[in-house]
């Protein structure tokens, strides 16, 4: 006989201000044991199913609510947030924002602290949990200075020292690198053998295939569609494609590639036309100097965090620059894009040269979180603050081509996401840009936002941008890159052509 | 070597050195006194291997220190004099505050800190508050450096003609992912249970050494010192 | 939810406000380095440039005890950072009293955010306590040390007992202005975003 640790009865939301419902008459029933993945576009209703159980609506967000929820005896109404810190746990999108000391071990006993354990209980379940989920290495340390895949790591051991039976987990791969996800599955897979009770929100799907009993697809805030796992892995891409998700199985090739092994078929391709980077080398570490810095170059060797005597990046082409975080990725757009000073480098386009400072007029950058780089209090000023010469016919011509013409007026940080993201690309066209990089623009995207993203990187490109784009997301080198760059330990590996 | 002060032995520092620095020296023994009583959280800052910033403090100090006691026996009337007297002056006065707010800052640990807090009985509420305060430092500035680097790419580090635009493009971004990151991180913290009703525990272990008492007794005297001589003599 | 108690929440986000407004004055107190002079301008410089944090802090709340608890913590890191105690009155009494005006008004008034903002913005005096108070015997050393009294008293002109009256009237006025100015950057930004 199964039991039910969970049961959402019939519940429609609609958050305060918000026009439509979140929710609507949504019913699920969760059996104790069970792991449940739930899919679905973004604004299914995925996270506020997540939010209903872990009570945040509707002690948190409030909104109007009919239906009930009820977890493990506790009816969620009339239960505090704080009673439940014991019973579910959550674990959260944003690895930056969701920790609360500065440091691991604060971070790991926040939770008992919480609820007021016996400092001998906390040191006991805070040994207990760093040797399961073999966190040595990352005790005693700031979190300021770990990776998004450590923080997580933390985040989920904090988590875990509540000992609560239900975790919840709210797209928790959205910014993390392979090696990253699969420590992520490691951790699922060890509670799932604990016998916890376990709920994915999430948009990647392969990694969770061996994991999942129980899919669940979310569409307009109602429980469209439920498969058993068997099932669910016998769709066909064709099928995900049309429900707007993800695909299941990823190519091993990409996985290979993404996952920093060695990949013998370093097959070089001719590149004709393309903008050539010069003696790009930089170094965190300054060497020590005494009146003049000295300037790095090659005979720096291993100091260096990037190291680029000469290579050419195809012009008007989309290529990918993939590796794992902490590699060099990062460090590679913010050097071609001039915001490393002290990076040496000339890039070479149509014979001319562009050093230093000009580097940053040649290429601009779109954040990974774009919000960073909208300035004004309306999409038309934003464009035209880019403009040399403030021209607001041409400033419409781009925006029209980036279908934003009817948000001229509106505030940018009012927008969604992947519209944010355009008026990031108008900024750039308007700027006059010729060498576009993108600093992860699908991570915690759905497929259709994944898909759209792909579709205006082509437009940029076929209009005759230059395009990088750093990812972790096979699916989308496979959309939409025409080659590929890896960066190992701040070494690029020459351009594969992607088997478009 | 490693000596573990206790944070609340740390803060009677700093306030001993506060009231200190607001009366001024008269005599040797005075200045002996407080030029002792400067020396100590350096010490300890060597002991806590911040050997770089001991070292520049001393110098820093010194000089200060000797270019006082110089000019001000000479007589000098010159501009550059004067200025230069002034600014060593207010180092002079002010520089052992610094010193020792630098070593404990530096030294403490914000959950030993937090926990001195709540057995020196300050309400949780404030505890909390500080706590993200101090979280918040850093995340102030991670935010901060990606909004300067969107900005340099923009070209609109001054404001892109627009005077009120140097402060208005920092501020604007800075706030809003504040607001975010702020939002975040009040669901993921209520979900682990802040704000019940029970008493939060906390795991540091906060215990009173030899160390301790040995260094609460000079400061106390050295305040004694200072005023006596002050309201007595 | 009409909790008039403050909630975890609420405690950080006045954490959050806090940070904000000290990043605020540090940057400001780095600019002092330059010259002392620019310490006096921080009566001018503060209320203008934290007012716009501020007024976003005062749509956020709205409970008694959010600007209180901020001068209490604004208070502990000025003497955690060896500003020393002597302030601390000062910045309570102003957090305080600026709560008041703004309960009085249901934090919704905006003539009451106002003058609680001027209020609040007396904190900024509290820096000059430790000059104004070691001024006397200062000038003094140095007049025995053979300073004319003329230079002495240019040194201290900006910042000393006498003037700090007209320090804080200059922080209330200013603080009066920041609140326009303020309330029209959070109307300009955050009203138009929707996120107020």
């Amino acid at each position: 006989m199964m039991q039910t640790t969970a049961q959402i009865n019939n519940v429609t939301y609609r958050y305060k201000g918000a026009a439509e419902n979140s929710l609507d008459g949504v019913s699920l029933t969760i059996q104790k044991g069970e792991t449940i993945l739930l899919c679905g576009a973004s604004g299914s209703g995925k996270t506020s199913v997540i939010r209903l159980l872990n009570g945040l609506i509707p002690h948190y967000y409030h909104g109007d609510m009919t239906g009930d929820v009820k977890v493990n005896g506790h009816d969620i109404a009339n239960t505090q947030l704080y009673e439940l810190a014991g019973v579910v746990g959550t674990v959260f999108q944003n690895p930056r924002s969701q920790f609360f000391s500065v440091d691991t071990d604060g971070e790991i006993v926040f939770g008992p602290e919480n609820i007021g354990l016996s400092p001998d209980e906390i040191m006991a379940r805070k040994d207990n949990i760093s040797r399961q989920m073999k966190l040595d290495k990352l005790l005693g340390r700031s979190l300021f200075e770990l990776s998004g895949g450590e923080k997580q790591r933390i985040a989920c051991a904090s988590v875990a020292a509540l000992l609560p039976e239900i975790i919840l987990l709210d797209e928790p791969s959205s910014n993390l690198d392979m090696q990253a996800i699969s420590m992520l599955h490691d951790i699922i897979r060890e509670w799932k053998r604990q016998g916890k009770t376990i709920i994915i929100s999430e948009h990647r799907l392969w990694y969770l295939k061996d994991i999942a009993d129980r899919v669940i697809f979310m569409d307009k805030g109602r429980k469209a569609h439920e498969w058993h796992a068997k099932d669910f892995a016998m769709l066909s891409e064709e099928e995900t494609r049309q429900l707007g998700l993800r695909p299941t199985n990823i190519n091993e090739h990409y996985l290979a590639l993404l996952s920093d092994k060695d990949n013998a078929e370093n097959g070089h391709t001719d590149i004709s036309d393309g903008i050539l980077l010069k003696d790009f080398y930089f170094s965190y570490h300054h060497k020590p100097y005494i009146l003049r810095r000295k300037k790095f170059s090659a005979d720096d060797g291993d100091d260096l965090s990037l190291c680029i005597p000469e290579l050419t990046i195809p012009k008007g082409k989309v290529t990918a620059v993939i590796g794992s975080n902490g590699t060099g990725k990062s460090t590679f757009l913010r050097c071609i894009c001039g915001l490393e000073k002290e990076c040496t480098g000339v890039i070479v386009s149509d014979g001319k040269e562009y050093r230093k400072r000009q580097r940053i007029g040649f290429s601009y950058m779109v954040m990974q979180d774009v919000n960073h780089q909208l300035f004004t209090d309306s999409v038309e000023k934003e464009v035209l603050l880019s403009m040399k010469e403030k021209d607001v016919k041409r400033c419409h011509e781009i925006l029209d081509t980036l279908s934003l013409l009817g948000y001229k007026d509106t505030h940018p940080m009012a927008l969604s996401g992947g519209q944010k993201q355009r008026v990031a690309i108008a900024s750039a066209i308007a700027a006059g840009a010729e060498l576009l990089l993108f600093d992860e623009p699908t991570s915690g995207l759905d497929y259709a936002h994944m898909e759209k993203v792909g579709k205006l990187l082509r437009q940029l490109a076929d209009s005759g941008s230059t395009v990088l784009v750093s990812t972790h997301d096979p699916e989308f080198i496979e959309q939409c890159c025409d080659h590929i760059l890896q960066i190992k330990n701040g070494r690029v590996h020459p351009c594969l052509s992607a088997a478009r | 070597m490693s000596l573990k002060l206790d944070p609340r032995t740390k803060l009677y520092m700093i306030f001993v050195v506060s009231a200190v620095v607001m009366m001024s020296a008269t005599t040797p023994f005075l200045w002996a006194v407080r030029i002792a009583m400067t020396m100590i959280p350096i010490l300890l800052l060597i002991i806590e291997k911040h050997y770089a910033a001991a070292f520049r403090f001393l110098i820093f100090y010194g000089t200060a220190l000797l270019l006082t006691f110089r000019f001000l026996s000479e007589n000098s009337k010159g501009f550059l004099s004067a200025f230069l007297v002034g600014y060593c002056s207010i180092i002079v006065q002010f520089m052992p505050a610094m010193i020792t707010a630098w070593y404990v800052v530096r030294t403490t640990k914000i959950g030993e800190f937090v926990c001195a807090m709540q057995k020196m009985h300050i309400p949780d509420g404030i505890t909390i508050s500080l706590a993200v305060v101090m979280r918040f430092f850093p995340t102030i500035k991670e935010e901060y450096t990606s909004i300067r680097d969107a900005m340099k790419m923009r070209g609109i580090m001054l404001g892109g003609g627009n005077a009120a635009g140097i402060i208005e493009y920092r501020m604007i971004p800075l706030l809003f992912s504040c607001v975010n990151i702020g939002d975040e991180l009040s669901a993921a913290a209520v979900t682990r249970g802040l704000g019940g009703k029970v008493k939060r525990t906390s795991v540091q272990v906060l215990k009173m050494s030899a160390a301790d008492y040995l260094l609460m007794l000079l400061f106390t005297a050295a305040l004694a010192v200072f005023v006596v001589s002050k309201y007595i003599i | 939810m009409n909790d008039k108690k403050l909630q975890a929440k609420d405690f950080i986000t006045i954490g959050i406000f806090t940070a904000l407004l000290f990043v605020v004055e540090f940057a400001c107190g780095m600019l002092g380095f330059i010259h002392p002079y620019i310490v006096a301008a921080f009566v001018v410089l503060i209320p203008l440039v934290g007012s716009i944090p501020m007024m976003l802090f005062y749509t956020k709340i709205e409970k008694f005890g959010m600007l209180s608890i901020m001068s209490v913590l604004l208070a502990i890191i000025m003497f955690v950072i060896g500003m020393g105690y002597l302030g601390a009155p000062l910045i309570i009494a102003s957090g305080v009293i600026a709560d008041l005006i703004a309960r009085s008004g249901g934090y919704k008034s905006f003539k009451k955010t106002i003058i609680s903002y001027g209020v609040f913005c007396l904190w900024i005096c509290a820096n000059y306590f430790p000059v104004v108070i070691t001024a006397d015997s200062y000038r003094k050393n140095l007049i025995d040390g053979g300073y004319s009294v003329e230079y002495c008293d240019n040194l201290f002109r900006a910042i000393n007992s006498k003037t700090i009256a007209v320090l804080l009237v200059l922080c209330f006025v200013f603080g009066c202005v920041g609140a326009l100015i303020g309330k029209a950057v959070v109307k300009k930004h955050f009203e138009k975003a929707g996120i107020v």
